[in-house]
């Protein structure tokens, strides 16, 4: 009876294995559509996000299935048995043992922070000179889209207001080429996620967070608003609308009533005087 | 109170018990229950208050679940939605899990230690009416926003994080949390000082500290996390308060204040936070695994100093829930290293458990069950937390149902899992019955069973891209399938809760009685009669060695096999089992009187906290009712 008692403990370790198990085949992409799937990344940020997170995804399973054997086999081995009614071995401790569960472990971790560090530091870095400018800001409840790049014939940068009661905010981008976000918010905190080409990154009011990505393949990316932002929360959706070269200049075009203008190169000084404006909005 | 004895000739043990059998009749009934400051009561009160607390936040839990088990939902709006997660969290955190292991250390330490209550009595009592003052407070502001029957509810609806500046824009619902939150912190500071104080100054004779059990080493790191932690929060809530009411600008953009600042306090309380959630769960864990393995604790000091290392190292890992606000490489470089650290000790916490178990004779009760619950769980809650550590992966993982799954299961699969084994070790200690085993092994299968289909798939669900604190969500997004199954893990859960409700009143009705060590334990309270006496000891015991009580019942041989003590043997019998007739010594027992002031003086913060949100006159008549309460408390004579 009681044997069956401690068999019946080592359904924890194979509930979680098959749930892993489960996981694996969804991520694979099996059946349904998962359009912020973090597994299927299409941009550079979001497989580099991907690749770290499967470097660790092996050592944990590796531990868990260590420990939790560790557990029911001591459960299952060291059960009391009818009969037996003496006390067992006094054992309080095990030196070397507590050096060796200190030590290994440590040793792992710091392994694991070394390419969490460069990983850190290669997504950290500034967006190149020559990648896409745009001005992304969070509102009660969507996105604002400027890109200094392009101007209409007033000068102003071409800007794309998303309201998702009716139009949520598209973000339209060449594919293949960088995009440098600037992330700002005229509210409260927002965060702007493209789950399958980047991470995330948080809108903070009064400042601005800088990011970059690129869609390495043509595509709409759904993403939506991570940050607990009030009511409209749920429904602050943006999607990123990536395009060939001419499509996007199309689109451009489209947008600025077939006035395209193009202040590529001094995009830099752009952005600080579209800031500056904004600052004395 | 120290002086009235000198002139007297000072009673002896035997007087005393009798005047205490006599005294029997005033021991009962409504309000000796309110005047108590008997430590074991007030830790009942304590732990009957969170449990009702549980099922406040456990009801929120299930509208929330139905809401979201589909697309569709269940008609749950976004306003209602937020409010219910915001007291969801706030409830489980600061009126449960809390408020539970503090009723595990005024039920325990005073008996683990060898004392007749804890140091400061009234201040115990205090503790305990001002955490249900907060708890009632920030409960009513549900009824603050109209109607409620029709569905308008008032609550904080910001996120139990309350992130400026959205906490600033939002109706009187957070001027509520907020000031329930002050409350509460005066609560928990009081129990904290108490609990640290009690732990290093009332100990009995020999109860040197590393003789302490590990429960008590847990207590006294919480208590120290308890006591630094909460005045930054206080701070942080000042500065939110001070915005929201006086148009100051802490966090107002606009006037140069930060939102970040808000983060940083939060989570400076925060993080340390999560371990004053967890480290008590862990010293029951740690009590639990040795009675039922009969075994000692495997590797004793390495437990207790990785305890205190982790205590210390929450304070440098705060800024890993700030991943993503900007905070630049280096910061995240160093939060991300700090993190990692911190699963060090966190292992070495969990290689003993197994070391403990190794080489027992595991006796398969209730008790260990959750216990190995906890262990199995709080596994996979770890390593989840070592994967948010690999900064750039969490920039993925940051506000999904990844962290949701990570925290419930570090906090219901570690906290509550370990608090239940608690409740069913220590029940028969306090209750003189014990819970039914069939009872409590369906308990636990279906709250294990229910607790894995709830939150396994939401593991899942944040890999697939879901944001946190979403009221619905659009079909197509591969999102519907598991969240319907977490739903149905979810009223899993909640079969469970009422089962456990169900074994506690059927415990309480049977007639059948425990004894003093149903377990075969280990430590002092073990010693004692089941349900233990006001007095808890007749006299202080002396002690002689770690897990003192066992080694009165057995001694180990050469080989250091346990050999039973016999009763009349060279070892000596067990010190401890005097019922006090035979004993003359000249000794007083003390017993602190009971006072109505310490619950008077709790009252005045609950007025002060209204009167802030509705008229400041209320704030002088709080205050009055405070200063009466505190005067009238230290001016009270003594009854005895």
């Amino acid at each position: 009876m009681r044997s069956v008692e401690s068999g019946r403990l080592a359904v924890s370790p194979w509930l979680g294995i098959g749930l892993l198990v489960g996981l694996v085949i969804i991520l694979a992409g099996c059946g349904v559509d998962t359009p912020q799937n973090t597994f299927a990344a299409e941009g550079d940020v979001a497989e580099k996000q991907k690749d770290l997170f499967n470097l660790t995804l092996w050592p944990a399973i590796a531990i868990f299935i260590l420990v939790e054997g560790l557990l029911v086999y001591a459960l299952v081995r060291f059960r009391h048995r009818p009969g037996n009614e003496g006390l067992p071995k006094q054992v309080h401790g095990n030196t070397k043992l507590e050096i060796t569960w200190t030590i290994l472990p440590a040793i792992l971790m710091l392994a694991l922070a070394v390419p969490t560090i460069a990983g850190i530091i290669d997504l950290g870095r500034p967006p190149a000179k020559d990648a896409l400018q745009v001005t992304v800001t969070g509102f009660q409840w969507n996105w604002i889209i400027e890109y200094e790049e392009y101007t209409d014939a007033d000068g102003n940068p071409l800007r794309v207001i998303g309201t998702c009661s009716t139009n949520c905010a598209e973000l339209h981008v060449p594919v293949g080429r960088e995009v440098a976000v600037y992330l700002e918010s005229s509210d409260v905190l927002h965060s702007f996620w493209i789950p399958r080409l980047a991470g995330k990154l948080d809108a903070v009011p009064g400042r601005t967070n800088v990011t970059w990505f690129n869609a390495v393949n043509p595509g709409t990316y759904q993403g939506q608003c991570a940050e607990f932002c009030g009511l409209g929360h749920a429904e602050m959706r943006i999607s990123v609308v990536a395009q060939s070269q001419e499509e996007f200049e199309a689109w451009v075009q489209e947008q600025l009533g077939g006035d395209l203008t193009t202040n590529a190169g001094d995009g830099e000084e752009g952005l600080a005087e579209a800031n500056t404006a904004r600052s004395k909005e | 109170m120290a002086s009235e004895a000198a002139g007297r000739r000072p009673i002896t043990v035997s007087e005393t018990l009798r005047q205490l059998r006599t005294q029997g009749g005033d021991y009962g009934g409504v309000w000796s229950w309110i005047v108590t400051v008997d430590h074991k009561r007030i830790g009942i009160l304590y732990g009957v208050t969170a449990f009702v607390f549980f099922l406040f936040g456990g009801l929120e839990a299930m509208v929330l679940r139905l809401q979201l088990s589909n697309p569709d939902g269940i008609g749950v709006n976004a306003d209602q939605f937020n409010r219910l997660f915001t007291m969801h969290g706030t409830t489980m955190i600061f009126l449960v899990v809390m408020p539970l292991s503090a009723a595990f250390f005024n039920l325990l330490i005073p008996l683990m230690i060898g004392a007749r209550d804890v140091a400061f009595p009234r201040l115990n009592a205090f503790s305990y009416w001002v955490f249900l003052a907060g708890g009632i407070f920030m409960n009513v502001s549900f009824f603050t926003g109209g109607n409620i029957f029709a569905g308008e509810l008032g609550a904080p609806d910001a996120g139990w994080f309350g992130y400026a500046p959205l906490s600033l824009r939002g109706d009187t619902g957070i001027d509520y949390w907020a000031l329930g939150l002050l409350i509460l912190g005066v609560s928990s500071m009081a129990g904290g000082f108490n609990f640290a104080v009690t732990i290093l100054n009332m100990r009995a004779p020999g109860m040197a500290l590393l003789r302490m059990p590990l429960f008590v080493w847990m207590t006294l790191a919480t208590a120290f996390l308890i006591i630094f932690a909460m005045p930054i929060i206080t701070v942080a809530l000042f500065q939110l308060l001070f915005d929201r009411l006086f148009d100051a600008n802490f966090f107002n953009v606009a006037a140069g204040g930060n939102p970040l600042l808000w983060q940083h306090m939060f989570w400076l309380f925060g993080h340390p936070e999560v371990y004053i959630l967890i480290l008590p769960a862990m010293g029951i864990v740690s009590e639990v695994l040795p009675a039922f393995s009969r075994k000692p604790l495997f590797g004793y000091p390495f437990v207790v100093f990785s305890g205190i290392a982790i205590a210390f190292m929450s304070w440098s890992v705060w800024a890993h829930h700030m991943y993503t606000t900007g905070l630049g490489t280096v910061a995240n470089s160093a939060f991300g290293m700090s993190t990692l650290l911190i699963a060090v000790p966190t292992g070495v916490k969990i290689f003993n458990w197994l070391g403990t178990l190794w080489g027992g004779s595991i006796r398969f009760k209730t008790p260990l069950y959750f216990s190995i619950g906890f262990i199995s769980m709080f596994v996979i809650g770890g390593l989840t937390g070592i994967m948010h550590s690999i900064v750039p992966a969490d920039y993925q993982q940051q506000d999904t149902y990844f962290v949701v799954a990570h925290f419930h299961q570090v906090l219901f699969g570690g906290a509550i899992f370990g608090l239940f084994a608690g409740i069913y070790y220590w029940f028969p200690k306090f209750t003189g019955r014990l819970l039914h085993e069939g009872w409590g092994k369906a308990h636990f299968w279906l709250m294990f069973i229910g607790f894995n289909i709830t939150f396994q798939p939401m593991m899942i669900l944040g890999l697939l891209g879901m944001p946190r604190r979403i009221s619905s969500y659009p079909d197509g997004f591969g999102w519907n399938l598991w969240n319907m199954v977490a739903t149905l893990g979810a009223f899993t859960i909640a079969l469970s809760i009422l089962l456990f409700i169900i074994n506690v009143i059927i415990s309480l009705r049977s007639k059948e009685r425990v004894g003093p060590d149903p377990w075969d334990g280990r430590t002092l309270e073990w010693s004692l009669p089941s349900p233990v006496p006001p007095y808890n000891f007749a006299q202080i015991p002396t002690v002689k060695a770690r897990d003192d009580f066992w080694h009165q019942k057995y001694v180990e041989d050469q080989a250091g096999r346990p050999v039973p003590v016999v009763a009349d043997g060279a070892q000596g019998a067990p010190a401890n089992e005097h019922d006090g007739s035979e004993e003359d010594h000249e000794v007083h027992i003390h017993m602190p009187s009971p006072s109505i002031f310490p619950l008077i003086a709790a009252l005045g913060l609950p007025i002060i906290a209204a009167g802030l949100i509705y008229d400041y006159a209320l704030v002088a008549v709080g205050a009055a009712v405070l200063m009466v309460g505190i005067y009238a408390w230290a001016l009270e004579p003594p009854t005895e």
